[in-house]
């Protein structure tokens, strides 16, 4: 059942996983997951609390690193590397897999400082670099117009919603190649969820973007391809076109006519 | 009849909260006020001519011409005073006078010898030298007023005084004049007592107006002056004027205070006039004005804090606080730090943690043994330090002692950084480390502020880690933290504790206690406002 394989694409697989697995202690919430991850694609997962995906999403960039007590089965592959290998480098993993968090998370400094993290740690210290650097991710995040006088302004000072444009705009910083995105638009009101959907559809084009929703309707809107994930399997995996109008799995259309989750 | 109940529950609560709030407060109200009042008067208070040459002598403070003109000016006053106490003294003083006349006799002697006098002469100078001598003593030892008079008129004879005419021994003459009218008017038969009298009176004397004139200086500091200032001066003043004796009226009966002028003991005397005529002069013998003298805080101070500031202590103060904060921070926050975003839960850890808990509670006193056994003892001489106490022990102690209160208070500020923001950094490419040192700490720093707020306060008041350990009562400034130094905690114990000194100087015991407590605000006042700056920095502007 897991074993769904979409037709050949022409397209670079970014993410293979592999039968991977992930354990929080003795329970296993990630079972056997096989899907891959095309480039310069957004794929939404989707799926009932409790379900996986977000803890499928964490390990791609290894944030499930911080709870205690877990461990793995399988193989995880990021642009042919084995994100679990010991071999990983997680700065470097984490530099070239950014990740947007459910609640918007700047940090307690300036806007200016807050787009300056990435690169600084990398050892940028050139004042104006710093400053190209955070123009340009700020312009791709779309909200450039709205903070551009101010950049010295606390990022708590500025709404939910340009603080999420604010928190991708930091993950830009870093240059990734890949963005998760962890329920991105949870805590947002409409307006804001739109316009971090309208950003999502930009930024396609240069990244691969990985999406959690609990948002069906968003699923539908900017993903181009769409997993169901449900109690910790894959149960389906495929263009979201095909997912919404014609599922193939029982649940999957289940789930989506709103008859459970 | 529950809802009544519920009312007066509340009515009831309310009231209990504000009345232990006005009860906290009046209890504050109550042991600042009387402290503060009784220590701003070792900076605001009436300073005398005393003060002002002591001032002048110590640190060079006013001009020796206006000085020496006021000195002038209160002499004047003071003259009257000890002309009639001189004079007075003559008349009554035998032992001394025959001490005198006697010198005088033997002086004589020898000059003859050396002016090379004749044989037969010399006997005839010599043996009327000492008939004059004899007769004098006499006259000295005798307290019927005819045999006086009998004596000194052989020795007022005008042949004597043609035979020895300009030589030593004409200071006999006046001597015997003099005596003469001081006996006409004293009672003869309490001679004795008078002299024991006019030696206490002249001590009483000197704590008001300084040494006599025909003393030598005092070798003290503190016996130079008289009183420095006017409320000492009353005090003096007060002492100089009553007695005060205790009497036990009949059997199994509590003693009782009583005051009797001391102007009765002298009754009848030249003297007793003085007892009017220093309270009516005292304004003109002291000169008082009004000061501020804020040097206070920066002056060093004779022994036994008798005079000056106490600049030293608060120097002392100053560097053991701020290095025993220096070692006690990092090192804080780094085992915070470790508790927090390293130590698993196992039983190491619950051991350390139990540990640091504990080591909050163990008594100062304990930690001043330990500092003086372990960093005294035994880690200095190892790392090839002299093993006395110093500034830096001190500092080393009273960071232990204090290590307790940063770990905790971290630990808390630490742990309540929102993970997001960890997340956040660590999903940005930093390290543990540089997640740490970027993030965690910063916004950690104002928890963090109140730790070192806390300690500072402990630290700074701390007497009992530094007894051993680095603090001295007396001494040099410290020429390095390899010294001892002296401290506002410690001075105002030894005051306390010292002999008669905490007595004789109330102001400066409780100018240092107040010093501390002021010291202590601001300390904890620049920390505060840091706390405020850096915590408003991390919200919105």
């Amino acid at each position: 059942m897991a074993n769904i394989k979409t037709k050949k694409q022409p397209k670079k697989i970014v993410i293979e996983s592999d039968n991977f697995s992930f354990y929080y202690g003795d329970k296993q919430a990630v079972k056997n997951i096989n899907l891959d991850v095309y480039d310069a694609t957004v794929t939404a997962i989707i799926g009932p609390s409790g379900c996986g995906k977000s803890t499928f999403l964490r390990s791609i960039n290894r944030m499930n690193d911080l709870i205690p007590n877990t461990k793995i089965d399988g193989n995880l592959k990021v642009n042919g590397h084995h994100v679990y290998s010991k071999k990983t480098n997680l700065m470097n993993l984490r530099r070239h897999v950014g990740m947007v968090f459910q609640r918007p998370n700047p940090f307690p400094k300036s806007i200016f400082d807050n787009i300056a993290y990435g690169p600084r740690l990398q050892g940028i210290k050139n004042r104006n670099k710093l400053y190209e650097i955070a123009e340009e991710s700020l312009k791709s995040a779309a909200i450039w117009d709205e903070v551009k006088d101010d950049l010295k302004k606390s990022a708590l000072a500025l709404s939910g919603g340009q603080q999420q444009r604010l928190c991708i705009a930091r993950a830009l910083a870093t240059k990734p190649d890949i963005l998760l995105m962890d329920e991105p638009c949870s805590a947002l009101d409409p307006v804001a969820t739109s316009k971090i959907e309208e950003l999502i559809s930009q930024l396609k084009d240069e990244y691969t973007i990985v999406i959690v929703t609990h948002n069906m309707q968003q699923a539908a809107r900017v993903s181009d391809r769409t997993a169901f994930f449900c109690m910790g399997d894959l149960i389906e995996y495929g263009k979201t076109g095909e997912i919404f109008s014609n599922p193939k799995q029982k649940e999957t259309e289940d789930y989506i006519t709103g008859r459970f989750g | 009849m529950r809802d009544y109940i519920r009312t007066v529950a509340d009515k009831s609560f309310s009231i209990m909260t504000i009345t232990a709030v006005v009860l906290i407060i009046l209890a504050l109200v109550g042991i600042l006020f009387p402290m503060i009042s009784k220590g701003s008067k070792a900076v605001f208070f009436t300073e005398t001519i005393e003060f002002r040459k002591m001032q002048f002598a110590k640190f060079g403070r006013g001009s020796k011409e206006e000085i020496e003109s006021q000195a002038k000016e209160s002499d004047e006053y003071r003259e009257v005073v000890y002309e009639k106490l001189t004079s007075f003294s003559r008349g009554i003083n035998s032992a001394k006078l025959i001490k005198s006349t006697r010198s005088i006799y033997r002086n004589y002697g020898k000059s003859l010898r050396y002016q090379g006098v004749e044989g037969s002469e010399y006997a005839n100078l010599r043996r009327n030298a000492k008939r004059l001598r004899d007769h004098l003593c006499d006259a000295f030892k005798a307290t019927d007023k005819e045999i006086i008079s009998k004596k000194i008129a052989e020795v007022l004879d005008v042949k004597y005084s043609q035979m020895f005419a300009g030589t030593q021994i004409e200071q006999y003459f006046t001597i015997a004049k003099e005596y003469l009218e001081a006996t006409e008017t004293i009672d003869l038969s309490r001679k004795d007592e008078y002299t024991k009298k006019l030696k206490e009176l002249r001590e009483l004397l000197h704590q008001l107006l300084g040494p006599n004139p025909d003393e030598k200086t005092p070798a003290l500091s503190m016996y130079r002056y008289g009183a420095t200032r006017m409320d000492m001066a009353n005090i003096a003043l007060d002492n100089f004027l009553w007695i005060e004796t205790w009497v036990q009226n009949g059997d199994r009966k509590s003693l009782m205070k009583v005051r009797t002028p001391r102007k009765e003991s002298f009754a009848g005397t030249p003297i007793e006039t003085i007892f009017d005529y220093i309270p009516q002069n005292l304004d003109k013998m002291l000169l008082p004005n009004k000061t501020i003298y804020w040097q206070y805080f920066i002056d060093d101070s004779t022994p036994g804090h008798y005079f000056g500031g106490i600049g030293p202590e608060i120097l002392g103060t100053l560097l053991i606080t701020a290095i025993s904060i220096l070692f006690a921070v990092p090192l804080g926050i780094i085992c915070a730090a470790y508790l927090v975003e390293c130590a698993k839960d196992n039983f190491i850890v619950r051991i350390i943690r139990i540990s640091i808990n504990t080591l909050a509670g163990v008594p100062s006193i304990v930690f001043g043994l330990f500092g003086l056994a372990f960093f005294v003892i035994y880690l200095f001489p190892i790392i090839g330090l002299e093993s006395k106490s110093c500034i830096l022990a001190a500092s080393l102690t009273l960071a232990i002692l204090t290590l307790p209160v940063v770990i905790r208070a971290s630990e808390e500020a630490i742990r309540s950084v929102p993970q997001r923001y960890k997340e956040a950094s660590l999903g940005l490419g930093a390290g543990k480390f540089s997640t740490f040192m970027r993030v965690t700490l910063p916004t950690a720093l104002p928890g963090i502020m109140t730790g070192i707020i806390l300690s500072i306060s402990r630290v700074a008041g701390e007497t009992a880690p530094i007894l051993f350990t680095g603090a001295v009562a007396l001494g040099p400034l410290p020429e390095s933290i390899l010294h001892p130094t002296r401290t506002l905690s410690y001075g105002s114990y030894d005051m306390a504790v010292g002999d008669r000194i905490s007595q004789m100087v109330p102001h400066n015991q409780y100018g240092m206690i107040v010093s501390l407590v002021l010291l202590i605000m601001l300390l904890n006042g620049i920390a505060i406002v840091l706390r405020t700056r850096i915590s408003k920095k991390l919200q919105q502007h």
